[in-house]
């Protein structure tokens, strides 16, 4: 069983950064010398986080954007609390696979809170790029989710404020409170029996 | 100048062997399954058209197998997951199938231009170029260059295989020039081609196309390869390989490079035999209650630290080898803890086993992997693999680990040679048959191989220099005939002796072991036999630590 309060899957295609998200925001490093590799399968971080001063055990699930992995991702976000699904704003394939991730989410986990997540953010303020994606879709699309920024794992500018973000949201649900005390709770019966079977 | 015998220089050699029953490294359990690979590649290059194993798939699943062993309480809940489990898979295959990409090859290129192509500096001159085709001719994957540009090659290929099955109704095995092989393979779905301008034999060629097919496997299990081509016999399978391809990069490298590959054995770190055997216990403290759990292995630097199993399974030396490359060449598993399915071709080809992998911490560079039939099973084995950790802590494991890896000056087995004290001997590896373990004198550091990684990646052009220092990877390149020759399977030679101005080889095959030693130039036979003598006593002594010689189990 998790031991984490809040589960938090990154969805979106291959190559728009979900693991530099994830990096920048757990270790807070980011490294441009080293070479895109995509992820295998799924990567598991935690990460505490304080909210109204007190801490929250945050379970990140980085899944992997390659197709052949797509089968599997369901797996992922199963119970998931909250979904940032990320696109390349200079990428509109990337934008247009955001809608299944969506879809997707909308139908199996209609209680997860959707964010999304435009990446690379360093990169389009300096004009280096052209940005395909509009912002004024991005909106529209953004009305009904429940939140939408643009982040650069490379400067970490916003990265830390969407996972607080985040995080605020789910302390603030009750019914995912409701989730968590129980989850603790849970959790601390085990611990009690498993402190006894030790004694005998 | 080369000499083949078996006559009585085999005899001196073993009259004052020390223990004659058991050659050094044996032990009555093993852990990896020491089917010698040589002999299934010699029978792959036996078999006829009509022979072909055309469905594969059809041995029963071993997964499977396991999993109505462990369900046998739970009846009802393992047959809703085997029942989601295929209807995942089906979803799979049938999402990708209709997502794929159905666009043609790009008819504007002229003929000139994909002839120019052919001849450009990204192609030519290459020591080894593999391509990997679909029976229908699309690309899959290039050593170098890119496949977009390598239809009109693939087209060729193809046409050359499937006019010798059909027409003559045989197997186009080998193309063979003054100074390139060309080896041909064709595995259910696929063509895979080698071309090599060096001195591989063929069916030492057969076997890198070989483990290249079981790498796809891997990624995919055999079931949804059949399956997609089944479906689509024209689908462009590079969309769901996307990102694997660095995967048949690195190991096409290590193949050319480890000689653990042309022994078809496994190398394992050595170790005291104590904290090997506190890292298997701890292990097995942990884990033994984890009811799907079916291997639990511990590697560092391509070597094998311990394995525990599910009772009645073995693992291939194979199957090991893809396990090391995935985690050779894969950097994201030192930040995270990774949740992975990984087909292991030999153990099942059908299915995915789930695999828990991370690095043990992060100041010890061993990666623990914890293969489990069960797919929900991330957090039991995350929480293991902290345990794990701690009691390797505690018990200074990790920091005997890190000495192993670090080859530490105070270990014997850091400089193997110097300790023996046999100054002709220049390098040795040696192979035990029976449980498929191998020790070679200067095991390939880590840093060398990155360094040859970096050089390959500009280059892999046939050069010509000479190499100051010589280590592991230039031995296997003169090792290549010998072991060829040792393998043949029409005439086999059991020991063979050549000694010339630049260096002397000596390779003995007996039914317990494999050995290739290089000495000075000139060396003579008797003295060289000696010296083996004590080589193979100085192992015998040393088998402890440098070999796994136990098989434990959960």
């Amino acid at each position: 069983m998790s031991r984490c309060d809040f589960k938090i899957v990154l969805l979106g295609s291959e190559h728009v950064g979900k693991t530099s998200l994830v990096i920048r925001f757990v270790n807070c490093r980011f490294n441009a010398s080293t070479p895109y590799q995509n992820t295998i399968g799924a990567a598991f971080c935690a990460k505490t986080i304080c909210v109204n001063g007190k801490p929250f055990n945050v379970g990140i699930w980085d899944t992997a954007g390659s197709e052949r992995y797509e089968a599997m991702t369901r797996m992922y976000y199963r119970g998931a609390h909250a979904a940032i699904i990320c696109y390349d704003p200079c990428c509109l394939e990337s934008w247009t696979r955001l809608r299944h991730w969506l879809q997707e989410l909308r139908t199996v986990e209609e209680e997860c809170k959707v964010y999304l997540c435009g990446t690379k953010k360093d990169l389009i303020d300096s004009d280096e790029v052209r940005r395909e994606v509009p912002e004024d879709i991005v909106n529209t699309y953004s009305q009904g989710l429940h939140g939408h920024c643009l982040t650069s794992s490379k400067t970490g500018e916003n990265v830390e404020e969407l996972f607080q973000k985040i995080v605020e949201d789910c302390v603030a649900d009750i019914n995912v409170m409701k989730d968590v005390k129980e989850l603790r709770v849970q959790l601390q019966k085990e611990d009690e029996k498993k402190r006894v079977y030790c004694f005998c | 100048m080369a000499s083949t015998s078996k006559d009585n220089v085999q005899n001196s050699c073993s009259h004052d062997n020390p223990e004659k029953d058991l050659e050094p490294g044996a032990s009555h359990d093993s852990i990896l399954n020491p089917t010698d690979s040589f002999e299934e590649f010699a029978s792959e290059m036996n078999t006829s058209l009509e022979g072909r194993p055309t469905d594969v798939t059809k041995k029963s699943s071993t997964i499977s197998e396991i999993q109505s062993e462990i369900g046998e309480c739970s009846k009802e809940l393992k047959e809703t997951k085997s029942s989601e489990n295929l209807h995942n898979k089906d979803e799979a295959i049938s999402s990708s199938v209709s997502n794929s990409n159905l666009q043609e090859e790009n008819g504007d290129d002229t003929e000139s231009e994909v002839d120019d192509y052919l001849k450009s500096p990204e192609l030519v001159n290459k020591e080894k170029h593999v391509f990997i085709l679909s029976t229908a001719g699309k690309p899959i994957y290039t050593r170098y260059g890119n496949e977009d540009k390598l239809a009109g090659l693939c087209g060729v290929i193809q046409a050359l295989v499937s006019v010798v099955e059909e027409q003559n109704r045989d197997i186009l095995r080998s193309i063979i020039t003054k100074d390139c092989k060309a080896v041909f393979l064709v595995k259910g779905p696929l063509i895979l081609v080698g071309m090599s301008k060096s001195n591989e034999s063929e069916t030492q060629l057969v076997l890198q196309l070989t483990y290249a097919f079981n790498q796809i496997v891997s990624v995919l299990t055999l079931t949804q390869l059949n399956r997609i081509f089944e479906q689509r016999r024209n689908y462009d399978l590079r969309r769901l390989l996307s990102g694997a391809e660095r995967l048949i990069d690195n190991l096409l490298i290590f193949m050319e490079k480890d000689p653990a590959f042309l022994l078809g054995a496994v190398r394992c770190l050595p170790l005291p035999e104590k904290v090997r055997e506190n890292i298997t216990n701890a292990i097995i403290s942990t884990c033994h209650k984890i009811r799907d759990l079916v291997f639990a292995i511990l590697i560092a630097g391509n070597q094998l630290i311990t394995l525990v199993r599910m009772k009645k399974y073995t693992l291939h030396p194979s199957d090991i080898h893809l396990l090391f490359n995935l985690v050779r060449s894969s950097e994201s598993f030192k930040t995270a803890e990774s949740w992975t399915p990984i087909c292991l071709p030999k153990f099942d080809a059908t299915g995915f086993l789930h695999g828990h992998v991370s690095y043990i911490s992060e100041d010890c560079q061993a990666c623990l992997l914890l293969l489990t039939v069960q797919r929900d099973a991330f957090y039991p084995l995350s929480q293991a693999k902290h345990t794990i950790s701690d009691k390797l802590r505690r018990s200074n494991c990790l920091t005997a680990i890190n000495d192993a890896l670090n080859r530490n000056k105070d270990l014997t087995t850091t400089n193997p040679l110097k300790h023996i004290g046999i100054p002709e001997i220049r390098h040795f590896m040696y192979k035990c048959k029976s449980t498929a373990q191998l020790f070679t004198s200067d095991p390939i550091s880590l840093d060398r191989l990155q360094d040859y990684r970096q050089r390959h990646k500009e280059g892999g052009d046939v050069v010509k220099n000479k190499v100051e220092k010589l280590s592991d990877m230039d031995y296997v390149r003169n090792y290549r005939e010998f072991c060829s020759k040792i393998h043949c399977a029409q005439s086999p030679a059991k020991l063979i002796f050549r000694s010339n101005s630049e260096d002397t080889i000596l390779a003995w095959i007996t039914n317990g072991f494999e050995l290739y030693v290089t000495f000075d130039p000139l060396m003579e036979k008797d003295l060289a036999i000696r010296a083996v003598d004590r080589l193979l006593r100085w192992i015998k002594n040393e088998e402890k630590r440098i070999f796994i010689m136990n098989a434990p189990t959960f």
